[in-house]
């Protein structure tokens, strides 16, 4: 590409980018009814897609097993002490690795929304806070969600019980998916357990933030927001076989002990795929 | 409601009062239409009689059963909170209000329906609340301000009342807030102000109701009353920087720590009120209400989604006010010259 042509493609997008500012400053864009702004998350992909490519370099396995359309729960490990990558990244494979791409919404810890600006943010890029009236609610759109039941216990896990699945709540999930009919794909993610060792936590300053728990990792709160700055693990995502609940009829979440036993088999499930995956990845960091 | 059915509308004198008699004026099958409050309307009404008379005076105990109503519409009494405004006059007006009103309800001999113009402040506005509350979410959070303990306590003498009068239809309406050229409330008035200060870091999702709407479901309401509660929003939601987007505004970010005195301040010395405990709140976490119950049980179809509603206000509020323009308080009515039409 000539000099010239290349001055005019970047004139092109400095003013298509420009042009676009200037309509959002108008208000002129368009957000869903749960704060999703896709403008604003396809501005942002560049970042994660980075991270996903350079900087953790993930592999993605059985991507057919995420559906194109129609409703969907994905169920997840849960990790990351700090940042919950885990759904960002997940989210990138499907934009990047599905021959159908689709925005996912994610199920986030309720404290992210009692932050500035990480609450915005974690709205606009579809994130939405953790409970079942939202999770139905967006079945019943035919959305695709992700869930991430060990919540805070699997967030905030020390790094010696990394890729340890901590208990999945009460099967929420299990409920809302059978009284929406939706599947359940589990997703056993690889490598984000790494970024952030936690090695302790600070009660003192978790009081002080209002936060569950104040993790304290080798670079954090030791260099400030440096400290933040993930570690580049490798990590592979495995999409496993989705589990059709649409068989059990409607009463079907009343019963307790189908829901639990439907909870720890999704458990077991990405358990065992974690310990696959962790052997098909081999060393964590080079 | 029956052919000819007799309604008494109660804060007759208030915006969504005169406004509710004017639609029913225009609505058939209405029969005579009686408005009370302790101050004459502010507008001319048609057809609608107008009886002074407070109803925090248990006075109304005799003079309502002796106007043989139909329907009662409780409306206009649950004002917003903001300076100016002592909390116990709220409290006064709303709890004590409904309370001396029910008493009266319960002589009327042949009382078909009750429907209440209350509010979805009830549910308050919390970082883990889910995205759209619906109607049996009401007490899930625990009620934090002055004015939602109001509500909750108003809401329960309903409840009670509800459950020891089956035969009545009692209707509870949760609005949310609402936003129309020409309307006078916090909201608005928050809106007006040439610089808009938000929370820094914080863009709440808002339901704003145009005030079409607000007039529209109510009279609906009245026509078709459902028993229990019923949210009373607009389809979607719009975050507040694209609300101020679309209106012109500028924001200015106010940093966190000191957010919370200086908007108090700032909202007192420029009368905007919008900036109460309720609405501090409202703007840093903001609130969505599912309006299933309204679409389907009352059947009324609202004519503006909240991205609609922000958009007519932006098209037709004219103009940059005055910075110290300072509203009345006690007046909800700006300019009443614009019709609302229901639809």
């Amino acid at each position: 590409m000539s000099s010239a042509e290349l001055a005019v493609e970047w004139a092109s997008v400095v003013q298509n980018s420009s042009e676009r500012m200037l309509r959002r400053l108008a208000g002129e864009y368009h957000e869903d009814e749960w704060g999703f702004d896709e403008e604003f998350a396809e501005a942002a992909f560049p970042i994660f897609d980075f991270l996903y490519r350079a900087w953790w370099r993930v592999q993605v396995e059985g991507i057919h097993n995420v559906p194109a359309h129609g409703r969907s729960l994905l169920v997840a490990n849960h990790s990351g002490s700090v940042f919950p990558f885990d759904a960002t990244m997940i989210g990138t494979a499907i934009q990047k690795e599905h021959p159908l791409p689709r925005w996912s919404r994610a199920l986030v810890l309720n404290w992210a929304f009692d932050l500035p600006f990480v609450s915005y943010f974690v709205r606009r890029i579809g994130g939405v806070a953790a409970n079942p009236a939202n999770l139905g609610r967006l079945l019943d759109q035919d959305q695709q969600v992700m869930v991430f039941p060990e919540g805070v216990k699997g967030f905030g896990k020390p790094f010696s019980e990394r890729y340890r699945l901590q208990r999945f709540g009460r099967g929420g999930f299990v409920e809302v998916a059978l009284e929406t009919g939706s599947p359940i794909i589990p997703v056993a993610v690889v490598g984000a357990e790494e970024i952030y060792p936690k090695l302790g936590e600070s009660s003192a300053l978790a009081k002080l933030t209002g936060a569950p728990y104040f993790p304290v990792t080798p670079t954090f709160p030791w260099l400030g927001p440096l400290g933040l700055l993930p570690l580049p693990s490798r990590w592979r995502i495995q999409f496993l076989e989705p589990i059709d609940l649409s068989g059990y009829g409607p009463g079907a979440s009343e019963d307790r002990s189908l829901v639990f036993d439907l909870s720890e088999q999704v458990r077991e499930t990405i358990q065992e795929a974690l310990y696959k995956g962790l052997v098909d990845r081999g060393p964590a960091y080079f | 409601m029956a052919r000819e059915g007799r309604v008494v509308i109660t804060g007759v004198a208030s915006h969504w009062g005169s406004e509710l008699a004017r639609t029913l004026e225009r609505t058939p099958g209405v029969g005579q239409i009686i408005g009370i409050d302790a101050t004459a309307p502010k507008v001319d009404l048609g057809r609608t009689e107008f009886v002074e008379a407070d109803i925090r005076n248990p006075v109304i105990s005799r003079l309502l059963p002796g106007l043989e109503p139909d329907v009662v519409v409780h409306c206009g009494i649950l004002w917003y909170p903001e300076s100016g405004r002592p909390s116990r006059a709220l409290h006064d007006i709303n709890v004590i209000g409904t309370l001396q009103l029910l008493a009266a309800c319960e002589k009327v001999p042949n009382l078909r329906a009750l429907v209440v113009r209350g509010s979805a402040a009830i549910y308050g506005s919390s970082p883990s609340a889910p995205s759209f509350f619906t109607e049996d979410m009401a007490r899930r959070y625990p009620l934090s301000t002055r004015f939602q303990r109001d509500i909750g306590e108003l809401e329960g003498y309903f409840d009670n009342f509800a459950r020891r009068h089956p035969q009545i239809t009692c209707t509870m309406l949760r609005f949310q807030t609402e936003l129309g050229p020409g309307l006078d409330n916090p909201l608005t008035r928050y809106l007006s102000l040439p610089v808009v200060p938000t929370q820094m870091g914080w863009d709440p999702r808002l339901q704003p109701l145009h005030a079409a709407d607000a007039t529209g479901a109510l009279a609906a309401a009245t026509m078709n009353p459902v028993r229990g509660a019923v949210n009373v929003a607009p389809d979607g939601a719009i975050s507040l920087s694209r609300l101020l987007r679309l209106s012109g505004k500028t924001a200015v970010g106010i940093p966190p720590l000191i957010a919370g005195p200086l908007l108090k301040r700032l909202g007192d010395m420029l009368g905007s009120g919008a900036l109460s405990d309720d609405g501090r709140l409202m703007l840093r976490y903001g609130r969505g209400c599912d309006n299933r119950r309204l679409r389907e049980e009352v059947g009324y179809q609202l004519a503006f989604d909240a991205e609609g509603a922000a958009r007519d206000f932006a098209s037709k509020e004219s103009g940059i006010q005055s910075l110290f323009h300072a509203p009345h308080p006690g007046s909800p009515v700006r300019s009443v010259k614009r019709q609302a039409s229901p639809r």
